[in-house]
C-alpha cells in the first residue's frame, strides 16, 4: 500500500497522543473509559491467519476471526469485566501495550487512517512466565466533538497459533 | 475412604495409574493425572497411537488439490483431496532425508516438492520426480517404493475425517459405536450437511488435554460458577436447576458421552435450539429416525466428547447482552503438546444450505462466546490452567479429586429413546467416569 496523504504535524501529534492515551486506559484496566473512545458504529476485528507461501499473501483467512466485534459486543465484554466473576481477568493480567511505528494518513476532514505496531506484554498470577503478542493495527479514527474515536480497528497478528491460553485482553 | 487411608504411592507412574484404577471405582482420581511427564508419554504411546483422532472436515478441502496440515500427537499429516477426489493423509516427511515436504497450513496443489533435494510427489503420494535421477541414481531408484507414507488408517463419518496410526484398529464406525447416533443429531440436519467456515482458531493452553475433554463430556455443573459473569449478563441460564432438565448419556466402554439440556418447565425457550423455521423443516425431513426429531425438539444446550480429544458444543446463546440467542455449533480438538500443555483447534460449523443471514449471526455468536476470545471459553481456559498448575504438587499424587456426582443417587433412565446409558438429568459425572475408565483401559490399567 503506497503511503498516501500524510497528515499535518498537529494532527499527527494528536493521533500519537490518542493512541498512547488509549493504551494507558487498557493497561490501567479503565475499560469503561475505553468504551468512550470507540464510535457507536465501531468495527473491531482480529482476523485469523494461517501459514501460506509468499505468492498467496499474508495468510489472512476469509470469514473467521479471533475477534469480530461491534459496539454492543465490546460493551458486553466490558460489562463482563465489571462483574465479580470474570475469572479470566480477575485477578487481572499485567499488560503493557507498546505502540510504535505510527503512520497517519488523511482520509477526509473527519477521518484518518492510522497504522501502528503493537507489542503486547502479558503476565498473570505469581508465575514469572509471560506472553507476548505482536501485530500491526490498522485503524480508522473519526473526529467526534473535541477528540478522536476509533471507528475501525483491524489487528493483524504476527502469528498463526496464538501463544497464550485466551484472548481475554483487548489489543 | 478418608485421606489417611490413601494407598501409599511411591509417586511412580505405575503406582499412580494402578491407584487411579482402584480409586475410579469409588469415583476418585489423583489430580496428578493432569500434569505428569511419564503419564503424558504413555498417553502418546497407548492412546494417540491407537485411537481414531479427528483431523478435520471434508468441507475444509472441497476442491481437488486442496490440502491442510493436521497432527496426531507429534505426527504431521498433509490431509489432501487428490486429483481423483479421494481424501488422503500423507505423513509430512520426505522419504529421502525427512524434510517436511509441505510447510503451509492450507493450500491447493497437484504436487508437493521437497525443498531439500527436490524430490517431488503427486498429491496422491506417488513419487514422480527425482532431480538428476539419471546422473545421481543411474535411473535405478525404484520410485514406486518411495512414495509418501500414508496414514495407516483414514475413514470419514458424515464428513468428519478421522485418522489413526494403528493399522489394526477397528473400523471408525465401531470405534464411534452408538455415539454415531448422537453425531447424527448435529450432522444430519440438512441435505447438504455441515461446512467448516474459514479455518479453525488455534491457540496454546498450558493445561492438560483431558480437562477440555472432561469438561465437554459431561460437565454442565460448572456453568453456574465458571460462567457466572455470563449468567449475570443474561447470556447463560439463570436458573440453578437448569441442568435438571437434561439428559446425561455415555457410551459404555468407549469413553464417549454427552449432555443434552432443554428448557425448564414454564420457561419458553424455542424448540430445536431455536434454529430458523426452514432449518427445522429440513432436519425433520433429514434426520435418520423419529427419535432424533423427538429428542432434538426439546434441545437448547448440547455438549459432548468423542474419545479421546474431539468435543462438540451445540447451544443457543446471545451474541451480546442485547440480542436474543442464536444457535451455534463448534467442533474442537484438544491436541496433546506436552505434560500439562495442549493446543486447541476450534472450528465453527454451520449447515451449508443455511440462510446467509443465519450463517453470519451464528458465526458472530460463536466468535464472541467460545474460541480464543470467547466470553465463556476464556474463563474455562483460566480454570484448566489453574488445575494443571496445582497438579504438579506431590500432594496431587497422594490425594484424590472427586468424581462421585450422581453415583449413589441416580437411576438409569429406561425411557430414553436414544442408545447408550442415560440418566434423566445433566447433573452427573457418569460420563466423566466412563471417559477415565476408557482412558485407564487404553493406558493398560
Amino acid at each position: 500500500m503506497a503511503f498516501a496523504q500524510s497528515a499535518d504535524p498537529q494532527t499527527y501529534l494528536d493521533i500519537v497522543q490518542f493512541l498512547h492515551y488509549e493504551a494507558s486506559l487498557l493497561d490501567n484496566g479503565q475499560f469503561r473509559e475505553w468504551v468512550n473512545v470507540i464510535t457507536e458504529d465501531v468495527l473491531y476485528r482480529v482476523p485469523l491467519r494461517v501459514t501460506r507461501e509468499r505468492e498467496h499473501g499474508a495468510g489472512f483467512v476469509p470469514s473467521m476471526y479471533h475477534y469480530e466485534e461491534d459496539r454492543d459486543s465490546l460493551e458486553m465484554r466490558v460489562l463482563r469485566l465489571e462483574t465479580e466473576a470474570a475469572w479470566a481477568e480477575d485477578p487481572p493480567s499485567r499488560t503493557r501495550h507498546l505502540v510504535s511505528n505510527i503512520r497517519v494518513e488523511t482520509i477526509d476532514e473527519m477521518h484518518v487512517r492510522v497504522f501502528s505496531n503493537i507489542l503486547l506484554f502479558r503476565s498473570r498470577g505469581e508465575s514469572a512466565a509471560y506472553d507476548f503478542l505482536s501485530g500491526e493495527r490498522i485503524d480508522i479514527l473519526r473526529k467526534e466533538g473535541d477528540g478522536w474515536k476509533i471507528k475501525e480497528r483491524e489487528v493483524r497478528l504476527d502469528m498463526s497459533s496464538i501463544p497464550m491460553h485466551n484472548l481475554a485482553i483487548l489489543l | 475412604m478418608t485421606l489417611s487411608e490413601a494407598l501409599p504411592s511411591t509417586g511412580g507412574r505405575d503406582d499412580l495409574l494402578r491407584e487411579a484404577r482402584a480409586w475410579l471405582a469409588g469415583g476418585e482420581l489423583p489430580g496428578a493425572i493432569y500434569h505428569d511427564e511419564a503419564i503424558f508419554q504413555l498417553e502418546k504411546k497407548r492412546i494417540f497411537e491407537h485411537a481414531w483422532v479427528y483431523l478435520g472436515h471434508e468441507t475444509e478441502i472441497p476442491h481437488r488439490g486442496d490440502y491442510m496440515l493436521r497432527n496426531i500427537a507429534d505426527n504431521s499429516f498433509i490431509v489432501v483431496r487428490d486429483e481423483k477426489d479421494v481424501i488422503r493423509a500423507h505423513f509430512n516427511m520426505c522419504r529421502h532425508r525427512g524434510m517436511q515436504i509441505c510447510r503451509s497450513e492450507i493450500g491447493n496443489s497437484g504436487h508437493f516438492r521437497c525443498p531439500y533435494h527436490g524430490w517431488t510427489y503427486r498429491n496422491d503420494g506417488t513419487l514422480v520426480g527425482i532431480p538428476a535421477g539419471k546422473e545421481a541414481y543411474g535411473d535405478l531408484l525404484n520410485k514406486d517404493a518411495w512414495g509418501l507414507i500414508s496414514i495407516p488408517r483414514l475413514e470419514i463419518y458424515r464428513g468428519m475425517i478421522f485418522g489413526s496410526l494403528d493399522p489394526q484398529i477397528e473400523s471408525l464406525e465401531d470405534w464411534l459405536g452408538d455415539m454415531r447416533w448422537y453425531i447424527d443429531l448435529f450432522t444430519m440436519r440438512s441435505q447438504e450437511g455441515l461446512e467448516s467456515i474459514g479455518a479453525p482458531q488455534r491457540w496454546m493452553v498450558d493445561a492438560d488435554w483431558k480437562l477440555g475433554a472432561d469438561n465437554f463430556v459431561g460437565d454442565a455443573y460448572h456453568t453456574l460458577m465458571t460462567h457466572r459473569s455470563m449468567v449475570e449478563l443474561g447470556l447463560a441460564p439463570k436458573d440453578p436447576q437448569f441442568a435438571m432438565y437434561g439428559e446425561h448419556v455415555h457410551i459404555p466402554g468407549k469413553g464417549h458421552g454427552l449432555g443434552m439440556i432443554g428448557a425448564p418447565p414454564n420457561i419458553p425457550l424455542p424448540p430445536y435450539w431455536g434454529y430458523p423455521e426452514e432449518m427445522v423443516a429440513s432436519l425433520k425431513a433429514t434426520y435418520p429416525s423419529e427419535a432424533h426429531v423427538r429428542i432434538a425438539e426439546r434441545l437448547n444446550f448440547v455438549h459432548g466428547t468423542v474419545f479421546p480429544n474431539l468435543s462438540i458444543l451445540n447451544v443457543m446463546i446471545g451474541r451480546d447482552h442485547k440480542h436474543p440467542p442464536t444457535p451455534m455449533l463448534t467442533f474442537r480438538l484438544w491436541q496433546p503438546i506436552g505434560p500439562g500443555k495442549m493446543e486447541v483447534l476450534s472450528w465453527f460449523m454451520v449447515e451449508k444450505d443455511a440462510p446467509e443471514w443465519f450463517k453470519e449471526v451464528s458465526r458472530q455468536t460463536y466468535i464472541r462466546t467460545f474460541g480464543t476470545s470467547g466470553v465463556f471459553e476464556q474463563d474455562d481456559a483460566e480454570i484448566w490452567r489453574g488445575i494443571t498448575r496445582s497438579a504438579r504438587g506431590v500432594l496431587a499424587r497422594k490425594n484424590r479429586l472427586n468424581f462421585q456426582m450422581g453415583m449413589e443417587n441416580l437411576k438409569i433412565d429406561t425411557n430414553w429413546p436414544g442408545p447408550g446409558i442415560a440418566y434423566p438429568l445433566d447433573y452427573a459425572e457418569a460420563n466423566q467416569r466412563n471417559f477415565y475408565d476408557r482412558w485407564l483401559t487404553m493406558l493398560g490399567y
